[in-house]
Parts: structure tokens; C-alpha cells; sequence
């Protein structure tokens, strides 16, 4: 117990408070290259993807909010350990829009008091993880627990003060040895969207999921906790629904009435 | 079969598909797909709370699932168990085939021949035996239809009484407390006093791992400063950490707490004179009453009048001071309780579940915590009153029995022959058919298992040789090859391994059916998804066994129309407003209605201004469930339980639920994240008494009670710490049984088992 807390004490102080979206004033360099992929029926609207790959990767705070507090001497550590992905965003989740489960481990404190928005409700560098704890979009939930599953096994592991790399035991093994044999499933999710897809070449991609639960953008979409694959290119714009529609919930437009 | 139920699947298909609003495509351009994901509503199944989820379908398959932001109930919001309700449709090791024992094996048959089989046994079983030696025990997942149709089958069709569901083990206290106090035994108000009230006290109610969503509901009043959440518990819960104050008391000790208050409102010169006056009165029962060790545990109470004066005297042994030493509560929190109940300028919501329903005296809680609220005259009234929430979805739990307790028929009870010639003109059959003495209640069921006197046992959807208190007892009973065991379920349990019989059973998107829920939600579930291989609904199984009893005149529906058809039937039973049900048609239009409900749903019952049952001339409150139209105060002695600690076992032993299972975890365990989130039980004491024992987190140990022992992990300071002297085990895993060490004592008045308290010795195991 006493060590759980002197961690929480470490990543408070290490854990940089970012703004709130009206103070992005950084612009990622983007440098979209625009493709037309080959194999898409002629009859369909084009598509236009982003290439990612042709980003730098973001390496710290710095260049997306401007009151990023340097923490002197931990430039060189805040590379994330655990960079955000596509495919650890759609790992943790069974089926597009499910409430991701929590990928780390938890102090018996901080399972039993729900301490989730220390570093969820804005966001940071976590020393702990040596990486950017992901944004809630949906901070004034308070309990947690409640949709987001913790593995048992993580749960009530106490972590060694100083060295966080001690901590890779929870995800990549068992810290208890437990051998767990999970039940049989023939579940299958439904597809994940393509990201990045828009209907017209030039046009701002179109939201592929409803916004309920996650209407505020910039949890998964900007910063440096952000999905690699999803960052958006230009951050210093915060009202992303002027130009991205939702189509989760667009049917087809039809005249049921004819002209009075 | 089979084919049949894919040509219906195909009408229903085409009959709930014209619901364009729902359809969501995707972006065909996105991701290359055109095939469109359907969103579909239907009512969450694992719980009492029935969120209202919108499930994606494609495929013929469920593939994702949402909260609907318009359901009443969650406002979009879930809980880790809806967010993964549909992975539970599909395990591995689905039960898709009938299977009959065949040389102590489980063989795979056509379903027709177990249902040939099923139906020879049961008649001949009758013939030899008499009515009397068939029971069916139902579930708290069952929904109005099959509960309509078992209470048809065995009441109706076999003359037989011995029929109950397990909403015995989780709720049965609070309808017979409810019965007693204010006449009906479904809630006065509904989810929605949540939003109304400015105090809500919890009893003994770990609703952040309950009832999560109605958590969520207070935790959002309360950042905004318009609700102040109080609780009084035996441990320290995750809901303790959430709300605004947390009060430990004894063990057992309820009644004395709520006379306490009580007694410190009257003291207090708080009473609420003019509503007492106008629509209370004041009762007396039995009080030599023991604790259903034995038979039938429910006893007939014997309310004798009582008076005001008499209540009085009756509390004066309560005072906060005295009943301290059983109470364990010092007296400037009773009198701070009371103040806040009393406090004219504001309105609380009393909310409880099982675990304070799973008490010796279960029945008397109940009508003392309605005491509380009729001495202040605040119940029936928007964010005034109480709030009972049962555990379980379905049958007994949510709104109505249909007819599947003991003692009920779809309307009114077997004892009165006015009731009996209401079912039987219903029905069509000679009313003498219908038998006047109540059957079995649950543990009597396999209380007749040990004398033979049960020989032909069906089970639906519900896994007792898990669930039952004491349960060596129950599992030796049943053990013996005396009684034909059919059990109809979605996975393999420790109750299909002692089966003759199993029947493959259809679940939640798989059939049709008619829900309710703890807020008095009637909702309708259209069918969505073909069950696998031959399963079908309980509901469609039971109509196929009368059929081949020779009862088809009495169940002339079929698999794709029985659903209307047997709800059609069960509302002529409620025509009068003080319980009438609305039309399947307007069931399926929306997102379901509070009932009573015709043409508009009941918000308040009892309150002649929501009511439309009860009479305005009696002012602002009807309490018709009573000849004589009041709301009865009881005076409910406390009286210590059938089990207490002592030198050879000192600890008390509680046991319950946790957040990510439901019920035995037979559809939970098979959902991959949550059996990694509780992959086991295990037991929680307090830090103080773990060091002590020299016991740490981790630590295997041993407990054992007067029935029994169980080896299992320790934890300490993790989810939730017990009190001193005090640990606690979840009661969800098949192989960690707590029950092997609880004990089977139940409430007289309304049969349900007490899992709260027995005494229990912990080990160290070395």
C-alpha cells in the first residue's frame, strides 16, 4: 500500500496537465499524400486515404500544447513505451464502439477508489507506463469500473518505485503465475472501419461511428496519447464537426412527399 | 422444428424490418463493405435494472451492441456486463442439441424424442405418483411469456402447485414485504425517483456492482450537488467510495436500526400526523415464527389490528441508546438518519436489493423500511419512497409472476375460489382442476427430493446445484435416481450434469418475448438471431411437452404466434387499471411502459394524482391494495438469526455478487473479458483480522462452517473490505462453492434463503 501511494505521488507530479482543446496552437506537419486506390469498383466514390507512414512520430507534449511544463532531465524519457495504435485500439476492444478494457495494471487503491481521472481526465505522460495515458472522452462519468473491465490479474499488483520497466510482467505475463484458460467463443465482432475515408478527393474524412460517449474528438484524436493511425493532422482546429459528418446514423435521402 | 422456426425467424425478420430509422449503414465507401450492420432494441438481460440496448445484427449474427441514449432506464449508458452481453450468445460449449442420459452419459437425440420422452415420464409420473410429485423450478431470466406458459402448463393443465422460479432466492421478501406494507407487491414509484430525490439511502446495497447503470444515475445528480447518497452496510464497498457518507452496521441487524430510527422520528415529535391519520393503519403478526429449517419454509402469518399507542410502546425498546449494542450504530447517527428521513424539506429514496432480502427475516425488513417512509408520510410521491431492486430480469423479479409462484395464478392466488374460477374460465378447463392448497416453494421443491416426495423435476434456465444455500444437502437429495431431472438451459451447468434430460435452450435475441424489470418496465424483445442448432425458448418447449400431453386445446398457438397469442390471453386476467397490462402492439412500438398500463403507463401507483386504480376522494393517496384502503405500519420485532458466531466459528460469512458476473456466471464465464476481470471467487477479509491470521493477498485459506469447507484465494484491500470478524465470497463460481458452507434458514413469510449470515472458521492452509 505504501508504495502504491508514493507511485501516485511520482506520476502526479510527472503527469503534465494538458489544455483543454481551445488551447492547441501547434499544427502537425502534414503531408498527406493523396492515392487513389486501385482496386475499388469504378462505380463507388473515390476515396482518399492519408498516409500515415509518412509522419513523424510525435515525442512529447511540446509541439501540441502550449503549456507543456518541461520537467527537467525528462525530455529524454517521455518517448511512449507503449505507443497508441490501431491495432492496440482495436485489441482492447470486441467489437467497434465497445468501452476498451484496461490495459495496465492497478493498485488495490486505485481499483478500489476508481483513481481512473488522475491521469485520464487530461491526459499526460505517465512515468509509471513510460507513456501518454489516452484522454476519457467522457470525463464526467465517475465510475469507471463500470464499463471498463481490469484483468484480475493485474488488479492489487503493487509496482516497484523507481523502475517502471518492472511493470512489462502485466501485460505480457501473469504477475501472480496464474495460468488462465479462457472459455471457448465463437464470437465474432462486427468489421472495423477503414479509417481516414472520405467520399470525394480533398473532402474531410466522414465520422465512421456515432459520437455517444465519445463527442469530444480530441480524447482519441489529438495529442500525444491519440491513436497513431487517427491523430489529426491539424489540431489548432477544435470544432472537428464542421466539417466531419457522422454517417453512423445517415440513411439514404428519399422524397416521401411530392411538392405542395 | 428446426425448419419451422427458420420460416418464422423470416416473418419475424420481415416483420420487424421495416424500421428504416434503425438502419445504420456503413460507409459503403470506407471500408469496402456493403452489407449494412442493423441496429435492433431490445432490453439488456442480465440484470434487474433493463437497460434498453440497441444490438448491431449482420449476418444473421449479433456483432455489436450500444446503449440507447432514448431507453429510459440507462440514457445510453451500460455496464461492463451489457457491453458484453452478446459475446454470452455465443460460447463454445452452447447447449444446441437435446441430450438424454444413456448409461450415465449425456447422448445427443433429435428433439423430438426428448420431448417424447419427457412427456411419457411426466405422464406417467402423474398416474403413479399423483399431481403431486412433479415440480418445476423456473428462473429470475425467464420472461412473462414462459412464466405465463409454465404457470398455465403446471396449474392449469396438471393441476399441479409445485411450481417456483429462483427470484425466490434474490427478491422474494420484498414482494411479500411490499404485500404486507401497501397492499401490491410490485414498487409504488420507479427508477425515475432517482431524479427526484435529494437523499437516497442505500441498505446494504452495493449498487456500484449491482446496479451500476442507477449508480451512474445518482452519481450524476450528485456532481451536481441536487442528491446526497447515504448508505448503511456491512462492508465497505466501491459504492461506499462514491457517495457522500457510509455507515457500518451488526450483521442482522436491520430491524433494530429501523426501529431505531423510527423511534427517534416519533421522539422527535417528526411524524408526519395527518397522513398517518388519513391512510395508515397498524398490524401485528406472528412472531413464534423459526427460520424454514425444514419443509415448507413458508409459514401463513396472522395480522392482528394493532394501534398507535401500541406502536409506540413497541419502539420504546429501540431507542438509539438501547438497541446500540445489537445495532452496532452510535446514537448521533440514528438520530442524524432520522433527520434526514424526518426533514419535511426534503425527499428521500430508500434503495435495497438482495442481499438485505436474503435475511431471516427478510419479510419484516421490508415492512420496516416502509415503515420509515409511511411514519413521515414519504412514499408514493415523486423522489419519496422505495425502491426494491431484485437481482434478476426476469419471472417473479420483474413486475409479475404470471402465474409461476406456488401460491399465484395469473391473477389473484390459488386459495381463492374466486381467483381459481377467473383462471378457469380463462383457460377453458373445469376449475376444480386447479388445485386450492399452494405447492412448493423453492427449497421445499428439493427439500422433496430427499424423501422422494419430488419424482419428476423440471428446470429452466436457473442452475440450483450452484445456487442453493447448504447445498451438500440439496446435492445429496438429488443425487439419488428417485427423481427424473429435466433441465432446459444455454450452456452446460453443474444442474445439467445431474440431468436425465437437457434441452437446448433459446436466450434474449434468440426468441421473442415480453420482459419486465425492477422499475415496473414492461418491454418486448423481438426475435433477432436464429438460436443454435435445435435450441428454442423454454416457453416454445413447454407448449411442444402439453401437446403431447394431450393439452393442445389448452395451447393452440404456434412457435411464430405464441408470444402475442399467450400475452393476449394473460391480459384478459388484467383488465381492472390497478394492474392492467398494455397491448403487445404498444409494447413494440416503443421503449417499453412503467406498469400498470393501458393507453398510458402508471408513474406512481397508489398516488390518486399518477393512479388511475386509486380513488382521489381518499385525498392524495389510495392504498386500494387493502380492504380497508391504508398502507399498514407492522410492528416487526427484532430477532437475532438462525446462525451466530462463536469461539469455533467467529467470523460471519456473507456472500453475493460482484459487477462482472451475473447470477451462477453460466452466461458470464463464457464471456472471455470478464471471466480474465473474475476468473474465480474469492475471499475478502478485513486487513486487520488478515494479519492476525497471518493471512496476505494471495493467500490460499480455508473456510469452514458446521456443513462444510471450501479452499479459495484470499484478498485483502482489493474490491471491497468486510468489517472486522466479517468476510465475504461471491457466490458466481461453479467451482468455488460458498454455498457448501452457507446455511439453508429462510424467511417464514416469504421462503427466501438467508445468504448473509452464517458463522465460519478461517484457515490458513499450510
Amino acid at each position: 500500500m505504501k508504495a502504491g501511494a508514493e507511485i501516485m505521488v511520482r506520476v502526479a507530479t510527472a503527469t503534465i496537465a494538458i489544455g483543454a482543446a481551445g488551447l492547441f496552437i501547434g499544427s502537425f506537419s502534414a503531408r498527406a499524400t493523396r492515392r487513389l486506390p486501385a482496386d475499388r469498383p469504378a462505380r463507388e466514390a473515390p476515396v482518399v486515404r492519408l498516409d500515415r507512414d509518412s509522419q513523424p512520430p510525435i515525442d512529447g507534449e511540446a509541439r501540441v500544447f502550449a503549456a507543456v511544463v518541461p520537467v527537467p532531465g525528462e525530455a529524454a524519457r517521455r518517448r511512449s513505451a507503449h505507443p497508441r495504435t490501431l491495432a492496440t485500439f482495436r485489441a482492447l476492444r470486441p467489437y467497434p464502439g465497445a468501452p476498451p478494457r484496461i490495459p495496465h495494471g492497478l493498485t488495490a487503491d486505485e481499483f478500489r477508489n476508481t483513481r481512473c481521472r488522475t491521469c485520464h481526465e487530461r491526459g499526460g505522460y505517465s512515468l509509471r507506463f513510460e507513456a501518454y495515458a489516452p484522454v476519457t472522452p467522457h470525463p464526467e462519468l465517475t465510475d469507471c469500473l463500470q464499463c471498463h473491465v481490469a484483468d484480475d490479474a493485474v488488479v492489487g499488483v503493487s509496482f516497484p518505485g523507481d523502475h517502471p520497466d518492472a511493470l512489462c510482467g502485466q501485460c505480457h505475463a501473469s504477475p501472480r503465475g496464474v495460468k488462465l484458460t479462457l472459455p471457448r467463443s465463437d464470437w465474432r465482432g462486427a468489421a472495423w472501419p477503414e479509417p481516414g475515408a472520405a467520399r470525394m478527393p480533398g473532402a474531410p474524412p466522414a465520422i465512421p461511428h456515432d459520437l455517444e460517449l465519445r463527442g469530444n474528438c480530441v480524447a482519441c484524436h489529438a495529442g500525444p496519447g491519440a491513436v497513431a493511425e487517427i491523430r489529426t493532422t491539424h489540431a489548432q482546429w477544435s470544432s472537428c464537426l464542421q466539417c466531419h459528418v457522422t454517417v453512423a446514423s445517415a440513411g439514404s435521402f428519399s422524397r416521401t412527399r411530392g411538392t405542395p | 422444428m428446426s425448419q419451422l422456426d427458420r420460416r418464422m425467424f423470416l416473418k419475424v425478420l420481415a416483420a420487424t424490418g421495416a424500421t428504416p430509422a434503425l438502419l445504420a449503414a456503413q460507409d459503403s465507401s470506407g471500408g469496402g463493405r456493403t452489407d449494412a450492420v442493423v441496429w435492433k432494441r431490445t432490453p439488456c438481460r442480465l440484470c434487474d435494472v433493463g437497460c434498453g440496448m440497441l444490438v448491431g445484427i449482420q449476418d444473421g449474427r449479433a456483432v455489436a451492441i450500444k446503449g440507447d441514449v432514448d431507453a429510459p432506464a440507462n440514457r445510453g449508458l451500460a455496464c461492463v456486463k451489457g457491453y458484453y452481453a452478446v459475446q454470452a450468445l455465443y460460447g463454445s460449449d452452447r447447449i444446441r442439441y437435446a441430450m438424454i442420459r444413456r448409461n450415465g452419459t449425456l447422448v445427443r437425440v433429435p428433439l423430438a424424442e426428448a420431448y417424447d420422452v419427457i412427456a411419457a415420464r411426466l405422464r406417467a409420473t402423474v398416474r403413479q405418483h399423483g399431481r403431486d410429485s412433479v415440480a418445476l423450478y423456473g428462473s429470475g431470466q425467464w420472461s412473462l411469456t414462459d412464466a405465463y406458459v409454465a404457470g398455465k402448463l403446471w396449474k392449469g393443465a396438471l393441476g399441479s402447485n409445485h411450481i417456483d422460479t429462483s427470484t425466490r432466492l434474490y427478491s422474494a421478501s420484498a414482494r411479500a414485504g411490499a404485500s404486507g406494507s401497501v397492499g401490491v407487491d410490485g414498487p409504488l414509484g420507479s427508477f425515475a425517483d432517482i431524479e427526484h430525490a435529494d437523499v437516497v439511502v442505500l441498505w446494504n446495497h452495493n449498487i456500484a456492482e449491482t446496479d451500476p447503470v442507477l449508480f451512474s444515475r445518482m452519481l450524476e445528480r450528485r456532481r451536481t450537488n441536487r442528491l446526497r447518497v447515504i448508505e448503511l452496510a456491512a462492508r465497505t464497498t466501491r459504492t461506499s467510495y462514491g457517495i457522500d457518507r457510509s455507515i457500518r452496521y451488526a450483521p442482522h441487524a436491520e430491524l433494530a436500526v429501523i426501529h431505531a430510527i423510527c423511534h427517534e422520528i416519533v421522539a422527535r415529535r417528526q411524524v408526519n400526523r395527518e397522513f398517518i391519520e388519513r391512510h395508515v393503519a397498524f398490524r401485528k403478526g406472528s412472531t413464534a415464527v423459526g427460520y424454514g429449517l425444514e419443509g415448507e419454509p413458508i409459514t401463513p402469518d396472522v395480522p392482528a389490528v394493532a394501534s398507535w399507542k401500541e406502536y409506540v410502546n413497541f419502539l420504546g425498546a429501540y431507542a438509539a441508546r438501547k438497541s446500540e449494542p445489537i445495532t452496532g450504530i452510535a446514537p448521533e447517527d440514528i438520530t442524524w438518519l432520522a433527520s434526514l428521513y424526518a426533514d419535511p424539506a426534503r425527499k428521500v429514496l430508500s434503495v435495497w436489493g438482495s442481499a438485505l432480502n436474503q435475511h431471516a427475516r427478510g419479510t419484516w425488513v421490508n415492512n420496516g423500511l416502509h415503515n420509515i417512509h409511511l411514519l413521515v408520510g414519504k412514499i408514493a410521491a415523486p423522489g419519496n419512497g422505495v425502491l426494491p431492486l431484485n437481482g434478476q430480469p426476469g419471472g417473479a423479479a420483474a413486475v409479475h409472476d404470471a402465474g409461476s409462484e406456488p401460491g399465484s395464478l395469473p391473477r389473484g392466488d390459488v386459495r381463492n375460489a374466486a381467483d381459481r374460477e377467473l383462471a378457469a374460465r380463462i383457460w377453458g378447463i373445469d376449475a376444480r382442476r386447479i388445485n386450492a392448497r399452494p405447492g412448493r416453494s423453492a427449497l421445499a421443491i428439493f427439500r422433496g427430493l430427499e424423501r422422494s416426495d419430488v419424482r419428476f423435476l423440471w428446470v429452466h434456465g436457473t442452475n440450483p446445484m450452484v445456487s442453493l444455500p447448504n447445498l451438500a444437502r440439496y446435492r445429496r437429495a438429488a443425487a439419488g435416481d428417485s427423481c427424473f431431472v429435466v433441465v432446459s438451459d444455454a450452456y452446460p451447468t453443474a444442474t445439467t450434469d445431474i440431468a436425465d434430460v437437457v434441452l437446448p435452450a433459446a436466450w434474449w435475441l434468440e426468441r421473442e418475448a415480453v420482459y419486465g424489470d425492477a422499475g415496473r418496465r414492461l418491454q418486448h424483445s423481438a426475435q433477432m438471431i436464429q438460436p443454435p442448432g435445435d435450441a428454442a425458448s423454454d416457453a416454445v418447449h413447454m407448449i411442444e411437452i402439453a401437446r403431447r400431453l394431450g393439452f393442445a386445446r389448452l395451447f393452440p398457438w404456434t412457435a411464430a404466434t405464441h408470444v402475442e397469442q399467450s400475452w393476449n390471453e394473460y391480459r384478459r386476467f388484467h383488465a381492472h387499471p390497478a394492474t392492467r397490462l398494455p397491448s403487445l402492439a404498444a409494447l413494440r412500438g416503443g421503449r417499453g411502459m412503467l406498469w400498470p398500463a393501458g393507453s398510458s403507463e402508471t408513474a406512481w401507483r397508489c398516488n390518486t394524482a399518477h393512479d388511475p386504480a386509486a380513488d382521489k376522494r381518499r385525498g392524495q393517496f389510495d392504498f386500494y391494495g387493502h380492504a380497508e384502503h391504508r398502507a399498514w405500519i407492522w410492528l416487526r420485532p427484532y430477532q437475532p438469526p438462525a446462525e451466530t458466531t462463536d469461539a469455533r466459528y467467529p467470523f460471519w460469512l456473507a456472500s453475493g455478487t460482484v459487477l462482472e458476473h451475473a447470477g451462477t456466471g453460466s452466461l458470464t464465464r463464457r464471456i472471455p473479458t470478464l471471466h480474465r476481470a473474475v476468473p474465480g471467487a474469492y475471499v475478502e477479509l478485513n486487513a486487520r483480522d488478515a494479519e492476525e491470521l497471518g493471512i496476505g493477498n494471495g493467500t490460499r485459506v480455508r473456510l469452514i462452517s458446521r456443513r462444510g469447507s471450501i479452499e479459495l484465494p484470499a484478498r485483502v484491500n482489493v474490491r471491497s473490505q468486510p468489517a472486522r470478524g466479517q468476510v465475504f465470497v461471491p457466490s458466481f463460481d461453479e467451482h468455488v462453492l460458498v454455498n457448501m458452507l452457507t446455511l439453508d434458514a429462510c424467511c417464514p413469510l416469504s421462503g427466501q434463503p438467508d445468504y448473509q449470515k452464517c458463522a465460519v472458521r478461517v484457515e490458513r492452509v499450510t
